[in-house]
């Protein structure tokens, strides 16, 4: 079963989330915070990571760079997921390695084509 | 005491799987309207009608849908976009029955059993309809109508609340779109009055701005020029001649060869035009296809000698356009030429005179012009 670990500080995000990608067959670990996340997917093995731009802490762009720098889990695909519409944020995210830059709201029926999309159905 | 907390705690799990499934339901919505009030931004009123359209069918899953729009003149609302059932043409009458009523008064109708109305007969093979007034900022400017769901299932709370959000957003587009299509109407128009104004100055070019325009416009659709562009191309090749309102009506009328002097007046009229519409600022590159229209592609034009694609593509394309039209015309001076043989001097000086990527577009087109010609 493919696994999608979701990072996001809003807790309904999470939800809808977890309800609509489970519901698909996906196993979904989600987290509200960037502690753990590193170890998270060096343990878990996520197929996907959907990492929100604002979190408490570190930015997601942070994250993303130390994910890209490591080796060992640079390889997993990214999208990340925020309320910022700029274009220059979304070079800036791309620049990082991001394979999809999700503006919010967004429909949570169109992130799971894109999911599949990139990693499959489940 | 241990199966009722079971209990209690499976009611809750299942309580809380609903709420999160209506959050999803409801932020998919959200996410809808929210990039809805961004698409509908500088869209045509049909434009915005076939997405709401298409939008309405698709999350409310019904067999009909049907836009209906106001028109005050008439006193009817019309039939602006449809699928399903609903008959394309389809219009009421202020005296008619519950669409105008419910347009009129704002008010939102379900009937999820049509057949047990009055109204049993408005729409053969639907059951159920769903009217949705289209609240524009001060009044109603139509109605969305849909019918049946494909599922058979009436039309719950949860579609009554998307289909007003839904509805209330694209009214307020559709309005505005329509100030917009009215304002430019009027400057069009602004635009046509005074470009007779100065051709009714002599009879030899009356009707010639509105050819070149007709012309301008065929050979940058055949360029592949997208909408805004082209739309700046008919108010320029609409002005093209605006100078000429400086140039002396013995000039203009002169039945006979012009002198050096005369020349080099009448070739001012391309200067004068620009100048005349300099204060438009935002217009530079309408005043531009106007100041260098008699520019050539090798160089030797009047005025700046401005040199192949130097030149802006809106004088190269008018340059074309008017020469034909000038061709074809008769002047106080000499007949007009036949259509062949202005065809023949387009192609003669493409690479001197014009660019030959225009006279390529013109020669793909040309056929298309003759209705307009003004020797047929």
């Amino acid at each position: 079963m493919k696994k999608v670990l979701v990072v996001d500080d809003e807790p309904f995000i999470l939800m809808i989330i977890e309800d609509k990608l489970t519901k698909a067959g996906y196993k979904v670990i989600t987290k509200r915070t960037t502690t753990d996340i590193i170890d998270c997917i060096k343990s878990d093995k996520p197929d996907l990571l959907i990492l929100d731009w604002v979190l408490p802490g570190k930015s997601g762009i942070d994250i993303c760079n130390e994910i890209k720098q490591n080796p060992e889990i640079s390889s997993i695909p990214i999208f990340m997921l925020t309320a910022k519409g700029h274009e220059a944020d979304e070079e800036l995210g791309f620049k990082c390695g991001v394979e999809h830059y999700i503006t919010k709201p967004f429909s949570p029926k169109a992130l799971l084509h894109l999911i599949e999309d990139m990693i499959g159905k489940p | 005491m241990n199966n009722k907390n079971n209990n209690n705690v499976e009611q809750l799990k299942k309580d809380l799987r609903l709420t999160v499934e209506e959050l999803s339901d409801a932020y998919e919505e959200i996410s809808l309207l929210y990039h809805l009030s961004q698409t509908f931004t500088g869209l045509t009123i049909d434009q915005i009608c076939d997405i709401l359209l298409d939008e309405v069918e698709k999350m409310l899953d019904v067999k009909t849908v049907a836009v209906m729009l106001r028109d005050e003149d008439k006193n009817e609302a019309y039939t602006a976009v449809s699928t399903g059932l609903w008959p394309s043409d389809m219009i009421f009458t202020k005296d008619d029955n519950i669409i105008w009523n419910n347009t009129e008064k704002n008010r939102t109708r379900i009937f999820n059993n049509i057949k047990d109305t009055p109204y049993g007969n408005l729409l053969p093979g639907i059951n159920a309809i769903f009217i949705c007034p289209l609240i524009g900022k001060q009044k109603s400017i139509g109605t969305i109508i849909t019918g049946e769901k494909n599922s058979g299932e009436e039309f719950s709370s949860h579609d009554i609340k998307f289909l007003m959000a839904i509805s209330s957003q694209a009214a307020l587009a559709i309005e505005n779109a329509s100030l917009h299509q009215e304002l430019e109407n009027f400057f069009l128009g602004t635009v046509t009055a005074f470009v007779k104004a100065i051709e009714s100055r002599t009879l030899w070019t009356y009707g010639h701005s509105e050819r070149v325009t007709k012309y301008s416009i065929a050979i940058a659709h055949e360029l592949g020029k997208d909408i805004h562009f082209i739309e700046k191309l008919r108010i320029c090749a609409l002005l093209h001649d605006i100078g000429k309102i400086a140039t002396p009506i013995e000039i203009l009328d002169k039945n006979g060869d012009l002198t050096n002097d005369e020349s080099i007046e009448l070739d001012q009229h391309s200067l004068t035009g620009s100048v005349i519409l300099g204060d438009l600022k935002p217009f530079k590159d309408i005043i531009d296809g106007i100041r260098y229209h008699h520019e050539k592609w090798d160089g030797k034009g009047v005025h700046e000698k401005l040199k192949g694609k130097g030149i802006p593509l809106m004088a190269r394309i008018i340059s074309v356009a008017d020469s034909f039209d000038a061709m074809t015309s008769d002047r106080p001076y000499r007949k007009k030429m036949s259509i062949d043989q202005a065809i023949k001097e387009i192609v003669k000086h493409s690479g001197r005179q014009f660019d030959p990527g225009i006279v390529k577009a013109f020669m793909k087109i040309k056929d298309s012009l003759l209705p307009f010609a003004s020797n047929v």
